[in-house]
């Protein structure tokens, strides 16, 4: 008779008879608190599921004050890679009275062989482990998860293609017979796009003849997409275009067309709606309601199981269009092709998902004629303010002189920052880092930022000051547990997610990577060589859990819920014990990352 | 008085029986918990539905090694105690009979002591189905552990008179109640109350 819950991973990977197994064949134990269980060296001949009470993971080699590398508590499992491995790396120490189920070693290892799927579990990497998740999240009834995971394959049409002598009375009737909304003209080796209101423009618009060839009004600069992607790229791509439609290549063989309604018809949720408001509003009334809407597509992403790292793209873009759009309301086009609005921070590395305050910067040309620059930037945050992006308080704004200049303005501030290497400029050479361009002239900020690539290039004692902020803040790991209160939680923008974007933030200036969101980079840093697949996977993995668990919070302050509490702190106790899981694994990842930031940028001092 | 007069002669009289090892005086450091859920509170005609036990060593109880047993329907099982320990006439098809299952307990527990919550009444159903068919009484020492419990909460502050309820001991022990009224998961609970009144920790009632 044991009253033990395992419809968990990874007791739900076994089959009943092995879960009758378990419960006939694992120990109740009772330790006080300060007990060791099982300690640093000793051979593991249990695994422990803790019923009751709280245990922390000891590392005895290091000193006491970062030596708790784990925290458990009612529902967690340890001991099981001390089983594998013979013996225990680490010291587990009751911290309140625990009651434990043991499962014996001899049964552990039965259950191992008998179910491959158990014994995967416990070699898993994190990764895996939240695939996991996000499959258990998915199969709690979530429609939406399966068109997530779709793949553009399952949803393209074949293309209509036709050579390019054909004319547009031939290429009416071709998209009348197959119900198409588009067709694909080929011209020697390039391909172009053709639409329907392409053809009704060309016809009553600029008045061509029927027999007009419709290679004319074709579009060669096509958006495309594999057919392996998610069909969820496929529509940030169009929200990013603005088109409604990507070509599918194989190769260099067209193999098919998406086209928006087909998403739309797997896709019925509001992130399309949202989007098309922010297109065709034309005042900022109309702008500041489409923005409005943007927390609560967060809310039906998330609910659905999306994976973060598209809905941030997602987010991103859309944030990015509303700005490009009230920049369009706001400034005059002369100014436009003078200027560079880019934003910066989290914005900029569209990690944002909720909106949260304005880091934005304005690069001017050198030869930019705009006297009243400054009035109109200062109404340009009013603006941004009314649509719902909240004041920096860093007061990093265009209305802010300071974040406005001209390229070479930008250079010297750079130079300057470069020399002078204290805590302020080091801050602001990684928020400027991190900038992103959103409307006008793009290339003025690829000429700054080659300056601050310039100005860094080589230069260690820069890079090792810079990298020093990761370390800034202690891993949560040593907080776990020991709180005076649970309820103040760890917190997990400081102790996760700073420490993993900003070093990676270090190793993209070192390597001179342009991309400016953090899972770019690392992918970025793969393909440079300096960082292996593996740990770069996992630590994007990490950053998306700490941000995922982050939003959820966040959300529920939108909701009112625990709105007295800081969104960053996460209390461990309230997690389920997957989740904590996850958590604990993500910080060792963390740790793991800090140390070699430690031995590359010699943070050792 | 009367006890011990009886345990003499059942010793005398089973001494070169199957089950004259029970009366050995115990050695190992082992206990065994128990539960019986009955068809009533009556020592004297209430019936026994099921018996479970489970063995204790140092702060281990030993689900792993646990004693369960439904025996076949008592002709006295009616409505009031189904509610309690919901056992029903059909949960009992195809249980053992008295006399399979008290063999099965004997030789389960052996010459360990026992622990339980209110043992007495245990071991007077026991011993009302022992006495008749085996000859003898159950030998064995027994702790009670509303007793016990009794005297820690008494010593740590005496002017508290402490609530000798089953659910409240659990409680104010720190101690999960598994699967309240069936008799293995009482059995678990009260051997997990053994385990932490053995640990030094004062206890508060």
């Amino acid at each position: 008779m044991v009253d033990v819950d395992l419809s968990q991973p990874p007791f739900s990977l076994l089959d009943d008879d092995g879960r009758d197994l378990v419960r006939r064949g694992v120990d109740l134990a009772y330790y006080e608190s300060d007990e060791v269980l099982l300690d640093a060296g000793q051979a593991g001949e249990y695994v422990y599921l803790i019923h009751k009470g709280e245990v922390a993971e000891l590392d005895t080699s290091e000193p006491s004050a970062t030596a708790r590398i784990g925290h458990y508590t009612a529902g967690d499992l340890f001991g099981a890679i001390s089983i594998l491995n013979g013996k225990s790396r680490y010291r587990f120490k009751a911290e309140q009275e625990c009651l434990c189920y043991l499962l014996p070693r001899t049964l552990f290892e039965r259950l191992c062989e008998r179910y491959p799927a158990f014994a995967e579990f416990f070699r898993q990497r994190l990764s895996d482990k939240t695939r996991l998740m996000t499959e258990r999240r998915a199969e709690g009834g979530v429609s939406m998860a399966g068109f997530m995971l779709a793949r553009i394959a399952e949803c393209m049409r074949p293309p209509l293609l036709v050579e390019a002598d054909t004319s547009i009375a031939t290429a009416v009737r071709t998209l009348n017979d197959s119900r198409a909304d588009s067709l694909l003209v080929r011209q020697g080796a390039r391909l172009g796009v053709v639409t329907k209101t392409d053809l009704l423009n060309a016809l009553v618009i600029d008045g061509e003849d029927q027999q007009s060839l419709v290679v004319e009004i074709a579009h060669f600069s096509l958006v495309s997409a594999r057919p392996d992607q998610y069909l969820f790229e496929a529509l940030v791509n169009m929200t990013r275009h603005e088109v409604a439609r990507v070509v599918v290549i194989e190769g260099t063989q067209a193999v098919g067309v998406v086209e928006l309604t087909d998403v739309l018809s797997y896709f019925s949720s509001r992130s399309y709606v949202v989007s098309l408001q922010v297109e065709q509003a034309d005042s900022l009334e109309e702008l500041a309601a489409a923005s409005a809407r943007t927390p609560e597509l967060v809310k039906a992403l998330m609910v659905q199981g999306v994976k973060l790292r598209f809905a941030m793209d997602l987010l991103a873009a859309l944030n990015g269009r509303i700005m490009h759009k009230a920049w369009g309301f706001r400034v005059d086009e002369t100014h436009q092709h003078q200027s560079c609005l880019m934003v910066m921070g989290s914005e900029g590395r569209g990690e944002q998902i909720l909106k949260t305050d304005q880091d934005n910067g304005l690069i001017l040309a050198d030869d930019a004629d705009w006297p009243d620059c400054s009035v109109e930037m200062a109404s340009f945050t009013e603006t941004l303010v009314a649509l719902g992006y909240p004041r920096c308080p860093g007061d990093i704004m265009v209305s802010n002189p300071a974040w406005v200049g001209r390229v070479r303005d930008w250079r010297r501030r750079i130079t300057r920052w470069v020399e002078k290497r204290d805590g302020e400029s080091l801050m602001k050479l990684a928020i400027l880092l991190d900038a992103h361009a959103v409307a006008g002239n793009t290339a003025l900020l690829d000429e700054v930022r080659d300056a601050l690539f310039e100005a860094c290039e080589g230069n260690e004692l820069l890079l090792t000051y810079f990298a020093r902020a990761a370390l800034q803040f202690s891993t949560p790991l040593s907080l776990f547990g020991t709180l005076k209160k649970p309820q103040h939680g760890i917190d997990i923008k400081k102790g996760g997610i700073f420490p993993i974007v900003h070093g990676v933030r270090t190793l993209a200036l070192e390597r001179g990577i342009r991309s400016t969101s953090t899972l770019e980079r690392l992918d970025a840093l793969v393909a440079d060589g300096r960082l292996e697949a593996r740990f770069a996977e996992d630590l994007g993995e990490a950053l998306s859990l700490f941000t995922e668990l982050r939003l959820k919070q966040q959300l529920e302050h939108l909701d009112g819920i625990n709105a007295e509490r800081d969104a960053n702190r996460v209390v461990v106790q309230q997690l389920s014990s997957l989740e904590r899981d996850l958590l604990r694994e993500a910080l060792h990842i963390v740790k793991d990352f800090k140390q070699r930031l430690t031995q590359r940028f010699h943070l050792e001092y | 008085m009367l006890k011990a007069w009886r345990r003499v002669t059942d010793r005398r009289r089973q001494a070169g029986g199957d089950y004259g090892w029970l009366f050995n005086p115990y050695t190992g450091d082992e206990m065994v918990a128990i539960d019986c859920e009955t068809t009533g509170l009556d020592t004297r005609r209430d019936e026994l539905v099921s018996i479970a036990a489970v063995k204790v060593r140092g702060d281990r109880v030993l689900t792993s090694e646990s004693l369960d047993l439904r025996l076949s329907r008592p002709a006295r099982l009616t409505g009031d105690s189904i509610c309690i320990h919901g056992l029903r006439g059909v949960d009992l098809e195809g249980g053992a009979s008295v006399e399979d299952a008290l063999a099965q307990f004997l030789d389960f527990v052996g010459n360990r002591p026992l622990v339980g919550w209110c043992i007495a009444f245990d071991i007077a159903m026991l011993n009302r189905q022992l006495r008749p068919r085996f000859g003898f009484d159950l030998p064995n020492a027994t702790v009670d552990i509303a007793q016990r419990y009794a005297r820690a909460v008494r010593r740590a502050s005496p002017e508290i008179e402490p609530s000798l309820r089953f659910e409240t001991m659990a409680e104010s022990l720190g101690v999960p109640v598994m699967g309240r009224h069936t008799a293995l998961g009482d059995a678990v609970t009260t051997a997990l109350m053994y385990v932490r009144l053995n640990k030094s920790r004062r206890i508060t009632a």
